[in-house]
């Protein structure tokens, strides 16, 4: 029982299917991932000078308070419990809590749904810390500049804390998405059709470890890289300073 | 004469030191304000409360008509009508020496690009940066990215323009092209200037009004030459003679 490469011929449609799942997966969940990540981090920094507030300007005090509190409390849980935890949340959990709430009595979620949802959620976390640090290096002269201008705040945030802190997280930003598209494996345990759980099930029919896992472990390092290398093309492509 | 700026009785305070210790000032309309002080005497405070940078902790504050605290919801108005350049330039690092200067008639006038841009073109060639308009300001020196700063604060077309030690940061031969922009500022347009600079030279030349700060206060004012010629308080003497020292 050598390594037999028709094996790997054999498995490569059930195994492209589920990479493009994985790749569907990290997609949406990466875009839904930076919404939350973008409104999360800034919120954690409401009412800050780092947005352009000043004392006499300021969003009032409770609503500011509130919602950093309310984001801070969204990162600190994402952070704090493990991924899978917040799949099984997610699939299982959540929609028993919708029944004993309200009076629906057929609430389900798809698992590919719940998988999108998971690493929203879990990457829009790490990524509030991301905006969140990038947003704090901006100097505070250029933001005090803006604001001589006469700029609305809004501008301020769109033109120039934005334009100058994101050129800072593209690289951290690059890592999530790495870490986000390989976390996707995990959904195995809520029974999504994605690369890993493919491999796993072309695995237990034909006992042939060594060729698929190599072939999965390749199709994710094909993935990661192309993920990697667009973000340095973005990188590239912006104005160094 | 027309008090386009105005300081009654105003404090500032960082919690509980307090910065500005009743302060009575005021700027006519076309006058060049120079002010000296020792470190820590309060010269930035000053003038980043008069666009609103600091908010005076008591006392009122009028420019161009409007009062604060009354009518806070306006500081941005005031913005408008007062400009601001900083020691350190401050230019936006991702934005070219045009886009700089183009970006206030844009977004704060709400211009339109073909005008801001004709309105940014002419004063990046009156500071004479024509041939930079497309440079980052990481590609200039510091004496290009303090004039750019300078046409940046100016295309908003404000009333008042602010200097906070627009020279400290520069090499010493490239101070005077940026006092030579400043002074063409105060003698072709006629602008209404407050600087804080150590230059005495500048001050001496362009100076409508010298005003020398010590902790907190304005301890005294006059005819710049005048004052430097007969000090009368011991500590701008001491002043004085450290200054010409440097
Ligand atoms: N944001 C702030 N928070 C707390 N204290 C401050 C703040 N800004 C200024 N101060 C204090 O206020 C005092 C006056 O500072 P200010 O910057 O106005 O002095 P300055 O005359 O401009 O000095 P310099 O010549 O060094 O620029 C200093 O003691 C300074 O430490
Ligand atoms: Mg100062």
């Amino acid at each position: 029982m050598g390594f037999e490469f028709s094996v790997i011929t054999d498995s490569i449609p059930a195994l492209l299917a589920g990479a493009k799942l994985t790749w569907i997966i990290t997609l949406l969940g990466i875009f839904g991932g930076m919404i939350f990540g973008i409104l999360a981090g800034l919120g954690r920094l409401a009412g800050s000078e780092y947005l352009g507030e000043t004392p006499h300007n300021r969003l009032s005090k409770g609503v500011a308070t509130f919602i950093r509190y309310l984001s801070g409390g969204y990162v600190e849980t994402i952070r704090g419990t493990p991924i899978i935890v917040q799949a099984m949340f997610i699939y299982f959990a959540f929609p028993m809590l919708v029944k004993a709430l309200t009076d629906i009595e057929r609430f389900r979620i798809e698992a590919l749904t719940a998988a999108v949802i998971t690493i929203v959620i879990n990457a829009g976390a790490y990524i509030a810390e991301i905006v969140r640090g990038s947003v704090m290096s901006v100097n505070k002269g250029q933001i005090e500049a803006g604001l001589s201008l006469g700029i609305s705040r809004f501008q301020l945030i769109a033109h120039i804390i934005g334009p100058i802190a994101f050129r800072r997280m593209i690289p951290p930003l690059g890592n999530q998405f790495i870490i986000s598209l390989k976390d996707t494996s995990l959904f195995i345990v809520i029974g999504v059709g994605e690369l890993t759980r493919q491999g796993q099930e072309i695995m237990a029919s034909n006992f042939r470890a060594l060729e698929i896992w190599l072939t999965v472990a390749i199709m994710y390092l094909i993935m990661t890289t192309v993920l990697a290398m667009s973000l340095r093309t973005i990188e590239r492509k912006m104005k160094i300073f | 004469m027309a008090h386009i700026i105005e300081m009654q009785d105003v404090c500032k305070s960082f919690g509980h030191t307090q910065v500005l210790h009743n302060i009575d000032f005021a700027i006519e309309e076309g006058e060049v304000v120079v002010i000296i002080g020792p470190s820590g005497s309060g010269k930035s405070t000053l003038i980043r409360c008069i666009n609103c940078l600091e908010m005076i902790s008591s006392g009122t504050l009028i420019v161009d008509s409007i009062r604060i605290p009354e009518e806070r919801k306006r500081i941005r108005e005031i913005r408008l009508e007062v400009g601001m350049v900083f020691q350190q330039f401050n230019l936006f690092p991702h934005l070219t020496a045009l886009e700089n200067v183009a970006f206030g008639p844009l977004k704060s006038r709400g211009m339109k690009k073909k005008e801001a841009v004709d309105i940014a073109a002419d004063l990046l060639a009156k500071v004479g940066l024509s041939t930079f308009q497309d440079k980052l300001p990481g590609q200039l020196s510091g004496g290009q990215q303090q004039r750019v700063a300078i046409a940046r604060a100016l295309a908003v077309n404000p009333k008042v323009m602010l200097f906070d030690e627009p020279t400290s940061a520069l090499d010493p031969e490239m101070i005077g092209e940026v006092l030579d922009v400043m002074k063409s500022i105060a003698h072709q347009s006629g602008m209404t200037m407050a600087v804080v600079t150590h230059e005495m030279g500048f001050a001496s030349q362009v100076g409508d009004r010298l005003i020398f700060m010590d902790d907190g206060r304005i301890v005294e004012e006059g005819k710049p030459s005048e004052v430097m010629k007969n000090p009368r308080s011991e500590r701008l003497r001491d002043f004085l003679g450290h200054v010409k020292h440097h």
